[in-house]
């Protein structure tokens, strides 16, 4: 079995790299696929808080490459899904303490034997992106519809396009508010996109229950009534290479909602 | 009145439909975005798109009147392909006499200037790819006080 390999970047911190690793390793993984998450932040480890895991982990990846355990030793099998594993960060060490050649190789060992290998890299674009990029041949581009956070998914991009052994990138834009959209307030995924000129694998709403989801240290396409699970299980659809539509996020709420709908909509007949 | 204008007010407000209530903020940040990211694509800084800006101000000045203050210079990307946009207010194109006069006052020969401008176009749309050596930008200045003289005449 030679599974895919696809890193998850963003160039800005804080957009959500590691939330959608998590919910997409972890819907990917429901869907019966074997999945390993590898968390590249060295030094600045979360994906084990996100997946309730944090007190499972022995071995990190350092203790890997310095051979201290083996691979299999380190990875922690998820508490609800026997097909997710994590290989977790070190987080007494820094991005130095990895090369782009171990995790390279770490990458080819892994994808023997699982059908996903999701690398959640670390913002900025120095060694531990070139790290968490090395042994990857696809990428998901995480941005939100701010300024800052496209800007630096632009630098990403053309990073990722000088990049031989990457053969498709994808966008995936996360907190997207339809009410300021609405209101012109935020870009809208079209802006995006067409900024960005790069294909979407993803739009995902900003949605309140990430915080708790979080906090209990459960993804939340675990929740199959939250609308951003919903979100994360098309991408991991998509990524399967199914063609699902898109969420509607402007339906508007509410009654107070629809009856200004209504009049706004009479207003424009007149 | 007062307080039922105040009234009409804020029911209209409830009633209006939101995109008229919003500032276009977004508009904003996608042209400001748009051009932040050729320049970062492009390596092409402020400084020197400013100074395309006027050296073509001054080539496009021989032949027509334009309003400057209005002149556009944009970069716009369809596709893959990244083309610099320029949008010219005309006020009024001059006549042959006028553009011999101010091509002799510039001590340009006619035919070489044209292929001058030709060459030009065609960089503009094409890739962006500007070095501006320091030489030109002398050259440029110079431009500049010739046409000041012309216009000083006229």
């Amino acid at each position: 079995m030679t599974g895919r390999v696809i890193v998850i970047t963003s160039g800005k911190g804080g957009v959500g790299k590691t939330t959608t690793s998590a919910n997409i390793g972890t819907a990917l993984a429901k869907a019966g696929y074997k999945v390993v998450l590898i968390d590249t932040d060295l030094g600045l480890r979360n994906l084990d808080l996100l997946l309730g895991l944090e007190n499972r982990i022995v071995y990190t990846i350092v203790d890997v490459i310095e051979e201290r355990c083996k691979l299999k030793q380190a990875l922690v099998k998820d508490k609800k899904n026997p097909n997710l594993s994590l290989l977790a960060a070190a987080q007494t060490r820094d991005k130095t303490a990895v090369n782009a050649e171990q995790l390279k190789s770490i990458c080819d060992t892994l994808k023997e034997e699982n059908d996903f290998v999701l690398v959640d890299c670390p913002a900025g674009i120095e060694q531990g992106f070139q790290n968490a990029v090395a042994g990857a041949s696809e990428a998901i581009v995480v941005t939100t519809p701010e300024m800052s956070a496209i800007r630096d998914a632009d630098r990403i991009i053309g990073l990722l396009e000088a990049k031989e052994e990457i053969t498709s990138y994808k966008l995936l834009l996360n907190r997207v508010r339809p009410s300021l959209i609405k209101s012109n307030e935020m870009m809208s995924v079209d802006d995006v996109v067409e900024i960005l000129s790069c294909p979407l694998v993803g739009i995902i709403p900003e949605d309140t229950g990430i915080i708790t989801s979080t906090n209990k240290g459960e993804p939340i396409v675990n929740d199959e009534a939250a609308l951003a699970g919903k979100a994360y299980r098309n991408v991991a659809q998509r990524i399967l290479g199914e063609e699902v539509p898109f969420l509607d996020l402007d339906e508007p709420k509410g009654f107070m909602a629809k009856i200004k709908n209504a009049f706004a909509k009479l207003k424009a007949k007149v | 009145m007062g307080l039922f204008s105040d009234i009409y007010n804020t029911v209209a407000k409830f009633f209006r439909p939101q995109e008229e209530q919003g500032d276009a903020s977004k508009s904003v940040a996608a042209s400001r975005l748009k051009l932040v990211l050729m320049q970062d694509r492009t390596n092409l800084t402020p400084k020197i798109l400013e100074q395309m800006r006027g050296e073509l101000i001054d080539l496009l000045s021989r032949y027509v009147e334009l309003d400057k203050e209005l002149l556009e210079l944009d970069f716009q990307q369809e596709g893959e392909q990244v083309a610099l946009m320029l949008s010219i207010p005309v006020i009024r194109a001059k006549d042959e006499e006028e553009i011999e006069a101010t091509l002799a006052a510039e001590g340009i020969n006619e035919e070489a200037e044209a292929e001058g401008t030709a060459e030009e176009a065609c960089e503009a749309d094409a890739e962006v790819q500007t070095v501006t050596t320091p030489e030109e930008m002398t050259a440029s200045k110079k431009d500049d006080e010739i046409k000041e003289e012309c216009q000083s005449e006229a």
